[in-house]
């Protein structure tokens, strides 16, 4: 696996458990502490502090070692990681299919509607 | 944007689109190097002809070669089909990821196709099924949040 796989790996995994998730999502708004992410979870610290981990070791979030409550952050690069990969399946598709509809518009136009016939090489009139 | 849609309960990625066509000439599109080489590569990208392989029957081969216009750069991509129904549905599997990706083919009309295709993606470590549910949905919600924040 490349970097960039294991990397993407790594988030998708992390992003798999819905704690997690709702972490990621809070981070999305702002920097926040342990406790002040715990709060919403009928969650033990240490509990918490678990998921922290996992969401470290992906690299999607990070946590100061100098400051005394460690806030922890969201590595917003890293989660455009795993966005990314689906924004480009989509795009390859759709890029696909612009092109296909464009290549079945220059084979109907020069065949009556007959059918499904090559008919891209006939001269225009 | 086409209508398309990432997400769903399960675990696939589901892309869909209406062409003017009849549905035996859109199949054929899929399978026929001549015309998959003018569609294959996305924007800015080509597929050469010459190095399109298909053999269209469960167990045969699908590879492509994309090439980038700007650079050269080169993406080869080798599947295995799993199934093949003319003129109904394709699907085949890609050698390297393991993605799975089914595409339909739906008589709208005599001269209407819907082409669906699902693509079952899932790296290894969402396999476990507990993993798989919601979190393209949830990744959606981020991607709407972040793009707030960005």
């Amino acid at each position: 696996m490349t970097i960039t796989e294991e990397r993407l790996d790594a988030a998708f995994a992390a992003l798999a458990d819905p704690t997690r998730r709702a972490i990621v999502s809070r981070l999305a708004r702002g920097d926040a502490t342990v406790g002040e992410l715990a709060a919403p979870f009928d969650m033990s610290l240490p509990g918490i502090s678990k998921h922290l981990k996992v969401l470290e070791r992906s690299g999607l979030i990070s946590r100061r070692r100098d400051a005394q409550f460690r806030p922890c952050h969201l590595e917003v690069e890293a989660l455009d990681g795993a966005l990314d990969w689906i924004g480009t399946n989509r795009r390859l598709w759709d890029e696909r299919f612009d092109k296909l509809d464009a290549l079945l518009a220059g084979m109907r136009r020069p065949l009556s509607p007959a059918g499904p016939r090559k008919g891209k090489e006939r001269a225009h009139e | 944007m086409s209508e398309q849609d990432a997400s769903d309960a399960s675990n696939e990625l589901r892309f869909s689109r209406v062409f003017d066509a009849p549905r035996e000439l859109v199949f054929r599109c899929m399978i026929d190097p001549d015309h998959l080489t003018h569609f294959w590569g996305p924007a800015g990208v080509s597929a050469p002809r010459d190095r399109i392989t298909v053999d269209a029957r469960p167990g045969g081969v699908f590879e492509t070669v994309m090439v980038n216009d700007a650079d050269g750069s080169e993406y080869p991509t080798r599947a295995v089909y799993d199934e093949v129904r003319e003129p109904e549905l394709l699907a085949w599997t890609e050698s390297s990821s393991g993605m799975q990706v089914t595409t339909q083919f739906v008589a709208l009309g005599p001269d209407r196709t819907e082409v669906r295709i699902h693509q079952r993606f899932v790296p290894e470590a969402l396999l476990a099924p507990e993993a798989r549910a919601g979190f393209l949905t949830a990744l959606d919600r981020f991607d709407t949040y972040l793009g707030g924040v960005r």
